[in-house]
């Protein structure tokens, strides 16, 4: 919707050429002007192997206090500001927090009071729903630099669901649930910049390039304020300590007693080749050429992420299983069955053979 | 926005009162919009939209599945784990969904619906091929159908939703959204509707719905030039997304609900000339045993009507014959000669027999602007030297028969005329003698393309004049009038001599350049001979390297070819792979990129344009010669075998392969095959399998062998 930046007087000429497109206009002006004030362009290492060495920043605090992501554009002595007004300035890091791939900055010897956001004020407003019609700002593509504007893109909350990022290649750092947009503002440069409602109200941060498993496409998201707050506070009063990672619980101890089909290509199903008499499997009535389609409610697929869900389970737990199930063989009718299974010691390292 | 408009008045009486007059009634009333207004106004449109999204909400169902590939359209793509959509289009269970969901074959389906409680096990009813969805089959009753919008009733402007179930693992939320508007009606042959919203695996399958929460169509990947379930990914979230009308679906779904796959209806024609869209529609080849065989439309034939409704342009037809399945009924009109001749009751079938190019037997001179073509070499026993054609005759019009001999301005524009003819095709040439300046008329038959290469070809390839306007005589000829797109490419076109006097203007780098790409983030290097020339035109190899050491370095292939390079006017282009261990296809893109550069800088002979690869290189010159159809000619590899199904021969593309294999190559057998799977599809082959040679590059002799075929890629 192009009538931002048009006066009010040329949106009511061009109501007399076309009168329809005087409904198309969205008053975003101001919002934006107010929004940008509260948002810096940033500067340090990067400019090779495809990393940008620009990205965007949000004003936390009136003695400036810059809330952005955690990226390698911070490794530098020389980080660079500018603000909307174009005063350029050094900043420090503060403190950085990898699970929430975020980082709070502040600018050396700052002149005076900055707008800002209220963080805190921010994360008590409710969680945008899908829907909701949004603002994005950033500096992506570097288009701005001292005091010229952020660029703005108009969008809804497409979802608000958890980050899958693709293992291995670009292992998604921040897992909780994220804001995803239906505008495309997850460009270079763009980690750091603001979502807004179309009020100019903060919901959350734009986060780096990352792709989606579930779907293979690039991902346009934002980490809600919500789960920046605590960090952005106590990261202020010089009180935060980055959290450990916790450590992935791989026993792959507890005993079930299935035995599938070879694991012979990229995505093999996972069907129940055999049951061993006795075993917890037995017990919950597996059979053999069920498809294990359902582990507690998370979709199987392959064999290869049935043993990455079952070592997760210590012995002793229970596990519900959804497994597909020839009814009839005449129709071919096929139901889904739901069975409980309750996972038991390991036996012995290779369970006995029928 | 006259869609959204006219809702906003159902919608909001009260924004209504105060701008309905300002404009609806076009009454303008000169005062400012209250701020607060505005907000009310975008308030109201998002809590529309919002209302719109419940409503289609409980009919938009979540699909898993189970096993499948993880790559899909010959590893070009990565098939997401996550969720996929569909939409319920009859309570008795069964649901719509996009074919791309089950490109990879997944061996198991599992469908949630909104407000039940367990999942169901689907079973794959159908898939329509031309339209690109699946429709699934669930053992469930009671289930709510959502409501299609009209198509007559849909307007570009109007707010479109685009809905998925791909990120939200829980169904009883509502599905993800994005908006968007219509941005075309009757895209992809008729068949598609056009919206910038954003459009991608996220919700392929989902609906499209208006802002009343009925349903436009069902979101799919589409391109107007690719075929399979996979074509148009490439575009997603970019602003182009597709849906399928759901009237059009609910018109088909009691042939879907039979259980037979859906083909396209094909009628067994292709153009005369490559100009869909300013030419008119003449009949340039007609398939065997084709519905048009069978009706006895023959070749000339100019088609005036298609079910009664008017066509002037071939792009007119694919329209109206876009949305045919197999098995429907058209009819059709066209003028033979004076005479206008109805044909009635086309049954259309599902496929054709692919077509082999004809052959005439000459190599013309390159780079002649003068009208007609100088006959460079005649290739032995070819249909050309069976009528007695003489290297230095000057070829100036052929046609069927006399009556209809047309001339032609230069090699390009002889290529196209041929490129409607198979072998077999009868033809008068008339030609310019080279002794005596006599004109005689000849007649020939067309014959297949030979697999050989000839021993040795005269020395004069071109007439140097590559730069020079071309020359135009005879009638005005509407076909060659415009830019002919896609082929062939010729420097007909005014813009094109204006750039190609640009190309002189600036001094072309020669020698060994290394470069990156516009983007930066990929190098490849170029040897461009010291003896260039911006008048001649040059064959253009791009050197697709192997895995391993050989190859990558400039000099490796430099050494071997730079002595052609000079003599034969190539220019060597090389791009160097992400990885070290080869080749992805995603990489395509970027060789590409790497070749328009070239391309917009000197003079290259779009008729001689191959991709040589050896290895995993190979596999890549064979993606791009079946990807890259509008540019790459050739493809010549050696030790790579072909895993991908190949496409099939079209022609107005010309795509020629040269196969080699060293006889200890442990894949010779393999790549033997290819050479019987790109025959079979009636692309010109040359193989050769060279003794005592291992997984190596070619021996001097066979490199000399492709030199001479790429010399004469332009045969005709």
């Amino acid at each position: 919707m192009p009538l931002t930046g048009f006066s009010r007087f040329s949106v009511f000429w061009l109501a007399l050429l076309t009168p329809s497109w005087v409904w198309a206009q969205q008053p975003f002006s101001g919002v934006t002007e107010s929004v940008n004030k509260r948002m810096v362009k940033l500067f340090g290492s990067g400019g090779y192997a495809r990393l940008a060495n620009y990205g965007t920043g949000i004003l936390v605090s009136p003695e400036g206090h810059i809330l952005t992501v955690a990226s390698h554009l911070l490794d530098t002595p020389e980080l660079r500001v500018h603000l909307y007004d174009g005063r350029r300035y050094d900043a420090r890091v503060l403190v950085v927090e990898p699970q929430l791939d975020a980082a709070l900055l502040k600018i050396n010897n700052l002149e005076g009071e900055v707008p800002y956001f209220d963080v805190a004020k921010a994360a008590q407003a409710p969680l945008a729903q899908p829907g909701d019609w949004v603002l994005a700002f950033s500096n992506q593509f570097r288009i701005a630099t001292r005091d010229e504007p952020m660029s703005v893109q108009r969008g809804v909350i497409a979802a608000y669901s958890k980050l899958h990022g693709r293992r291995g290649i670009f292992e998604a750092p921040y897992t909780g649930e994220v804001y995803v947009v239906d505008a495309i503002t997850n460009n270079p440069g763009a980690a750091g910049g603001a979502l807004t409602t179309r009020k100019g109200e903060l919901l959350g941060v734009l986060g780096k390039e990352l792709r989606n498993t579930l779907s293979d496409t690039w991902m346009n998201y934002a980490v809600p304020i919500q789960a920046l707050a605590t960090f952005v506070e106590e990261g202020m009063a010089g009180r935060y300590k980055p959290k450990e990672k916790p450590k992935v619980v791989a026993e792959g101890g507890a005993y079930h007693g299935i035995i599938l089909v070879p694991d012979v290509v990229e995505r093999t199903p996972p069907f129940i080749e055999d049951v061993i008499p006795g075993s917890p499997a037995a017990k919950a009535g597996l059979k053999p050429d069920d498809l294990i389609v359902y582990i507690d409610g998370e979709r199987v697929g392959s064999i290869k992420t049935f043993q990455n869900m079952m070592a997760t389970f210590k012995p002793g737990t229970t596990v519900q299983m959804e497994v597909q199930r020839v009814i009839d063989r005449q129709t071919k009718t096929e139901k889904l069955i739901t069975v409980k299974l309750e996972l038991a010691e390991p036996v012995a390292k290779t369970p006995p053979r029928k | 926005m006259r869609g959204c408009s006219s809702f906003a008045v159902v919608r909001l009486l009260r924004l209504g009162a105060l701008l309905g007059a300002f404009g609806l009634l076009g009454l303008v009333v000169p005062r400012q919009l209250p701020a607060a207004d505005d907000d009310e106004l975008n308030a109201a449109q998002e809590q529309a939209m919002k209302a719109a999204v419940r409503k289609v909400a409980p009919c938009v169902v979540q699909i898993e599945t189970t096993g499948g590939t993880e790559l899909i359209s010959g590893g070009r793509i990565r098939k997401g784990v996550g969720p996929t959509t569909g939409l319920i289009v009859s309570s008795d269970g069964y649901i719509i969904s996009s074919a791309f969901n089950f490109a990879n074959r997944p061996s198991a389906v599992h469908v949630s619906v909104p407000g039940r409680p367990t999942r169901e096990v689907a079973r794959i009813v159908a898939t329509d091929t031309t339209r690109m969805l699946t429709l699934l089959k669930i053992a469930a009753t009671g289930l709510p159908v959502p409501v299609a919008a009209p198509k007559s009733s849909m307007q570009v402007g109007q707010w479109a939703l685009a809905l998925g179930r791909t990120l939200d693992p829980n169904v009883e939320h509502p599905p993800s959204v994005s908006v968007g508007i219509i941005s075309a009606l009757g895209r992809i042959w008729g068949k598609a509707i056009q919206t910038d919203a954003k459009v991608s695996p996220v919700n392929y399958g989902g609906p499209l719905i208006d802002i009343r929460g009925r349903v436009l169509g069902v979101l799919v990947p589409a391109s107007p030039q690719g075929q399979d379930e996979t074509a148009g990914v490439e575009w997603y979230d970019s602003g182009i997304g597709f849906a399928i009308p759901l009237e059009d679906i609910n018109a088909v779904l009691p042939r879907l609900k039979e259980g037979k796959d859906l083909k396209r209806g094909l009628l067994g024609i292709t153009p005369r000339s490559g100009d869909l869209y300013s030419a008119p529609p003449v009949v340039g080849t007609v398939a065997p045993d084709s519905a048009a065989a069978k009706a006895g439309i023959q070749p000339g034939d100019v088609i005036i009507e298609v079910d009664g409704q008017p066509v002037t342009r071939h792009a007119q037809l694919l329209h109206l014959l876009g949305g045919k399945y197999e098995g429907d009924v058209i009819s059709l009109k066209v003028r033979r000669g004076k005479e206008e001749i109805k044909f009635d009751n086309l049954v259309l079938s599902g496929t054709v027999k692919v077509m082999a190019h004809g052959f005439l037997g000459v190599l013309p001179v390159r780079d002649d602007p003068e009208l007609g073509e100088e006959v460079r070499y005649v290739f032995p026993k070819s249909p050309a030297d069976k009528a007695g054609l003489k290297p230095g005759d000057r070829i100036m019009k052929i046609g069927p028969d006399a009556k209809q001999l047309r001339p032609f301005s230069g090699r390009d524009e002889l290529t196209g005329l041929l490129n409607t003819l198979s072998p077999g095709a009868k033809l008068k040439v008339e030609v310019i003698r080279k002794d005596g300046k006599k004109t005689e008329t000849l007649d020939v038959v067309l014959d297949q393309v030979p697999d050989v290469v000839p021993d040795a070809l005269p020395e004069r390839a071109s007439a140097q004049k590559a730069l020079a306007p071309r020359k135009r005589g005879g009638p005005k000829l509407p076909a060659i009038d415009k830019k002919e797109r896609p082929e062939p490419p010729g420097k007909d076109d005014k813009n094109e001599e204006a750039k190609e006097e640009n190309k002189a203007a600036k001094k072309p780098e020669i020698g060994l350049r290394k470069r990156s790409s516009p983007s930066q983030d990929r190098e490849y290097w170029l040897y461009v001979p010291e003896n260039y020339d911006p008048n001649i035109s040059h064959a253009l190899v791009v050197w697709l390297h192997p895995a391993g050491r050989f190859g990558q370095k400039p000099e490796d292939i430099l050494d071997l070819w730079s002595e052609a390079c000079q003599q034969h006017h190539l220019i060597l282009l090389g791009p160097k792979s992400e990885n070290e261990t080869g080749w992805t296809a995603s990489e395509s893109e970027a060789v590409l990129q790497a070749v328009q550069e070239v391309l917009g800088q000197y003079t290259i002979d779009r008729q001689r344009i191959v991709a040589h690869g050896m290895g995993v290189g190979g596999q890549l010159a064979f993606y791009l010669g079946f990807h890259a159809r509008d540019l790459i000619r050739g493809v010549a590899t050696t030790a790579a075998v072909l895993t991908s199904q190949p496409k099939d021969n079209i022609l107005h593309q010309r795509l020629s392969f040269f196969i080699v294999a060293g006889q200890k190559d442990p894949l010779v057998k393999e790549i033997a095959d290819s050479k019987a799977k790109l025959v079979e599809r009636k692309f010109p082959v040359i193989y050769r399998e060279i003794p005592d040679k291992g997984h190596e590059y070619l021996d001097g002799t066979t490199l000399k062998e492709l030199i001479r075929w790429i010399d004469s890629l332009d045969r005709q």
